[in-house]
């Protein structure tokens, strides 16, 4: 299943940041939900600002438009207000996208737990995210900052909780 | 924040979920080991090919000693990873067996309680005082009943003897059968249908 662009996306002046402030707002809105539904396509946790200027999402080769640095850190940094998005360093050159809330996660993952009637035991994080048992989960494949997020969320409705040991991290459902 | 969470935390994970944590921690390296052998090997054999083809056939037999060896680590690492699973899953029938022992040991424990408050002295007791209870109940409705219908009785059983001779002053029901109606004059005026299929019937024998 390929991604499918929305119209905007070539559209070329959507790749330049208006100056009304109307049309900005809608074209921020656009941008930022493009990123989002990107990042959720491709299962994306962690992006790059030098990578996403490369990245097709920023840079639409078809008609020749690309999002300029300042533009990607306007719609990131909308994205940081909304809550989807967290900086990794103060200089903002890395981030954290979640396009699914931490309790979202956490609900998808309790639901697979007490579907496969495996609540009351132990699992690893990796088991979790990369275990042959959750292959076609949706859940399959989440960064471990994300699963523990998810997790962090399940704790405190007491759903979970997180066992933390000298190496590495397991969790039990309840 | 950690403190409660600490102590939150004491309550609900035991010991045994710590070792299978740990058991299946140690299974899941063994997981990641086997993957990367695997993928080694897969790498490894395309690689004979490639040497075969370019004539190398110590090189590419040397290749295919070294990846003899790595199947069979393969296979050594398959059997620990299940060693461990059955580990692990022994644990986990363990508790839910300790679990139950637990839940029959409550029972248990009420049953006793229970017993406790209801001893077979009592029981005795009370089936006793009951039986007698019944007994002075007996006798206290026979005084009540003796005293009142020893004329009742006589008139119910009066009453019933009336009722009984009543039924047999009926007629009885004449046995005989009844005298024959004369049915010339009938005959006459319509005929009768059976007859006619009297007469019908020696026509058809004539």
């Amino acid at each position: 299943m390929s991604f499918e662009w929305p119209w905007q996306y070539n559209f070329p002046p959507f790749f330049t940041l208006q100056p009304n402030v109307d049309t900005r707002q809608k074209q921020l809105a656009a941008w930022c939900s493009l990123t989002l539904s990107y990042c959720r396509h491709h299962k994306l946790y962690t992006v790059d600002i030098m990578e996403a200027q490369e990245s097709p999402v920023f840079n639409n080769k078809n008609i020749d438009r690309k999002l300029s640095t300042d533009a990607i850190l306007t719609v990131f940094e909308e994205l940081r207000k909304k809550g989807n998005l967290e900086w990794l360093d103060k200089n903002k050159t890395r981030c954290l996208v979640m396009w699914r809330r931490p309790e979202e996660w956490g609900k998808l993952i309790y639901h697979w737990v007490s579907k496969n009637a495996m609540v009351n035991t132990v699992f690893t994080l990796y088991e979790l995210a990369n275990g042959d048992d959750t292959e076609s989960e949706e859940f399959h494949g989440l960064e471990e900052w994300m699963l523990i997020r998810s997790l962090q969320a399940l704790q405190t409705d007491g759903k979970a909780e997180i066992i933390t040991m000298d190496d590495g991290k397991g969790v039990k459902f309840f | 924040m950690g403190n409660i969470f600490g102590r939150k935390r004491r309550t609900r994970v035991t010991e045994q979920d710590r070792a299978v944590l740990q058991l299946k921690q140690q299974r899941d390296k063994l997981k990641q080991y086997q993957k990367r052998i695997s993928l080694q090997l897969e790498k490894e054999r395309n690689l004979a090919k490639q040497l075969l083809k370019d004539g190398k056939k110590e090189k590419a037999l040397l290749l295919l000693k070294k990846k003899r060896y790595q199947d069979q680590l393969l296979d050594k690492t398959e059997n620990q990873i299940s060693n461990l699973e059955r580990m692990c899953q022994d644990i986990e029938f363990a508790q839910i067996e300790m679990k139950v022992i637990e839940g029959l040991k409550v029972g248990n424990d009420c049953l006793k309680s229970l017993h406790e408050a209801m001893s077979i002295e009592d029981v005795e007791r009370i089936m006793e005082e009951t039986q007698e209870a019944i007994q002075y109940q007996r006798e206290l409705d026979e005084m009540l009943a003796g005293s009142l219908t020893q004329e009742d009785d006589d008139a119910v059983l009066a009453e019933l003897e009336a009722l009984t001779q009543g039924a047999l002053d009926l007629p009885e029901v004449p046995v005989e059968s009844l005298p024959e109606v004369p049915d010339v004059t009938k005959e006459e005026l319509e005929p009768h249908p059976e007859r006619q299929r009297k007469k019908q019937k020696e026509m058809l024998a004539a």
